[in-house]
């Protein structure tokens, strides 16, 4: 896995270096550009991006995050660093403002994680792919990872997103019309010139699933036919610590929690056993009778 | 004496007349002319022309049907020619081509063949398959397929698992909700067909044989 991803970066090297237009001295040590996206709104990306983002700089990696929903930002809120905002993706492209300035620091991951917000006032279509890309490459150079949190849809914001990334993680829940719309979106992906994309199943609901309620694990992965990245489940409290501003990954003792750091493991390249839906339920007696009173 | 340029053969299905492929065109048209007019025949007769190595633009065979029909009632039923143009040898190798597809047809693809097509994968929710003549799916077929757009009514659809949403053959439609107690019991193995009273029907892929005997091509004994 890490052999080929070394292998791919190698390959990304080697085209960045035909390509002329791109600055040559950076190229030896880059980074990796991943786009998380969905097709269907409303499941999750952006609580993944920010939460993927805080647990690969929770081990150790320099991270930046790129918001691409022009106009409907909101990556911002979720990590709490909304009041910091000066410039924005749109300054830096259109060149009003350095790189530098425009990415905000998360003090809580000391000078590992970084956010480039996206511009309220104007709509997607202010940017193109090109640009999208320029700038993605000049965060490659300064970061190990850049994670690029799509808008929904598949109009011009999707093609931003797409455009500087490297690798592509579909976002969906258990939800018929979730998966349709992943399927719409991994169809455009394998057209891209990019890694196969990998599966997060979010929101999972044991006791739905338990029932045939829902789809289950297995049905998703089988109809999409790609590789599983991570599966997380269902929980308040992803919520709640969204309306705080702080990623759900900062609390070590949350299942949601523990499922986003295992996908950051895996995206390291460590080898992690899925995680069992069932061992969250209460064991003994008083587990249950605690549960009760929760 | 000058030599013959048209040779009037009688067959039970009427009279064939072949023509001499080295002279030049305006020379066969004015045989033609003689030819058809000379004698006196009754009733009704169909004609079939035989070109030989002589190739015909639309426009001449016109002509020559023309000529023929002109004077006498004979009526062309069918112009042969041993020759065809490289363009349409070309139509003619994409039309029976086989294609095989591997991969999976995602929601909101659409793939286009002229010809028959394998699919090696799977067709999904809101994928569609177009295809010139049969079409078959070693996976799930989920999705919408159109198997003889040009109206080609004998073509097939099978899928090794069949749950479509629509099928489509020659210019039927079936939209898979009023699904026929066969499809609710059976969805492995199943190919659909254009059955009587232009009905789209269903069966087992053994029943094939029976079905439509002309889709093979094997010519080998045993």
């Amino acid at each position: 896995m890490s052999e080929d991803e070394l292998l791919f970066s190698k390959n990304i090297d080697d085209a960045i270096t035909q390509d002329a237009t791109l600055h040559k001295e950076g190229a030896a040590n880059v980074g990796e550009a991943i786009v998380i996206t969905s097709g269907k709104g409303g499941v999750g990306k952006t609580t993944t991006t920010a939460n993927l983002g805080t647990a690969l700089a929770l081990q150790g990696k320099k991270v930046c995050l790129v918001d691409t929903d022009i106009g409907l930002r909101n990556l911002d809120v979720i990590l709490g660093l909304e009041n910091r905002i000066i410039y924005d993706l749109v300054d830096v492209i259109e060149g009003r403002c350095k790189m530098h300035q425009a990415l905000v620091k998360d003090k809580r991951v000391d000078e590992r994680l970084y956010l480039l917000p996206a511009a309220q006032n104007t709509d997607k279509n202010a940017i193109n792919p090109e640009q999208m890309k320029i700038v993605v490459d000049e965060l490659k150079r300064e970061f190990d990872y850049v994670l690029i949190d799509c808008p929904a849809g598949i109009e011009q914001g999707y093609r931003n997103a797409v455009a500087g990334a490297d690798r592509a993680i579909v976002v969906t829940t258990p939800e018929i019309s979730a998966v349709r719309d992943a399927d719409r979106i991994i169809g455009l992906l394998e057209q891209e010139p990019i890694e196969p994309p990998k599966l997060i199943i979010n929101r999972i609901r044991k006791s739905l699933m338990a029932n045939g309620d829902a789809m289950d694990i297995t049905e998703v992965t089988t109809h999409l036919s790609i590789d599983l990245l991570g599966i997380i489940v269902d929980s308040e409290d992803v919520i709640s610590s969204s309306n705080k501003g702080e990623p759900i990954v900062m609390n070590p003792n949350n299942k949601a929690s523990l499922g986003y750091r295992n996908i950051a493991r895996r995206i390291l390249g460590d080898s992690v056993p899925l995680m069992s839906l069932e061992d969250d339920q209460p064991k003994g007696v008083f587990a249950k009778l605690k549960s009760l009173f929760k | 004496m000058k030599k013959q340029l048209i040779h009037i053969k009688g067959t039970k299905d009427g009279l064939v007349l072949r023509l001499d492929d080295q002279c030049s065109y305006s020379e066969l048209v004015e045989e033609l002319e003689k030819k058809v007019t000379e004698g006196h025949l009754d009733g009704k007769i169909d004609v079939q022309l035989h070109l030989g190595k002589r190739y015909c633009t639309p426009e001449q065979k016109a002509q020559l049907t023309k000529v023929v029909e002109e004077h006498q009632k004979l009526c062309v039923k069918k112009i042969q020619s041993d020759v065809i143009t490289i363009e349409e040898s070309f139509k003619q190798l994409e039309t029976n081509r086989f294609e095989t597809y591997v991969g999976i047809v995602r929601s909101g693809q659409t793939l286009r063949v002229t010809g028959d097509l394998l699919v090696l994968g799977d067709v999904n929710p809101n994928g569609r398959i177009e295809a010139g003549g049969n079409v078959h799916i070693a996976g799930k077929l989920k999705g919408i397929v159109h198997a003889g757009v040009n109206g080609n009514e004998e073509a097939i659809v099978y899928a090794s698992h069949f749950e479509p949403t629509h099928v489509l053959i020659g210019n039927h439609v079936e939209v898979m909700t009023n699904e026929s107690q066969f499809i609710l019991d059976h969805t492995h193995q199943i190919f659909a067909y254009l059955g009587e009273n232009d009905i789209i029907a269903y069966d087992r892929i053994q029943e094939l044989r029976n079905i439509r005997p002309n889709l093979s091509t094997y010519k080998g004994g045993s």
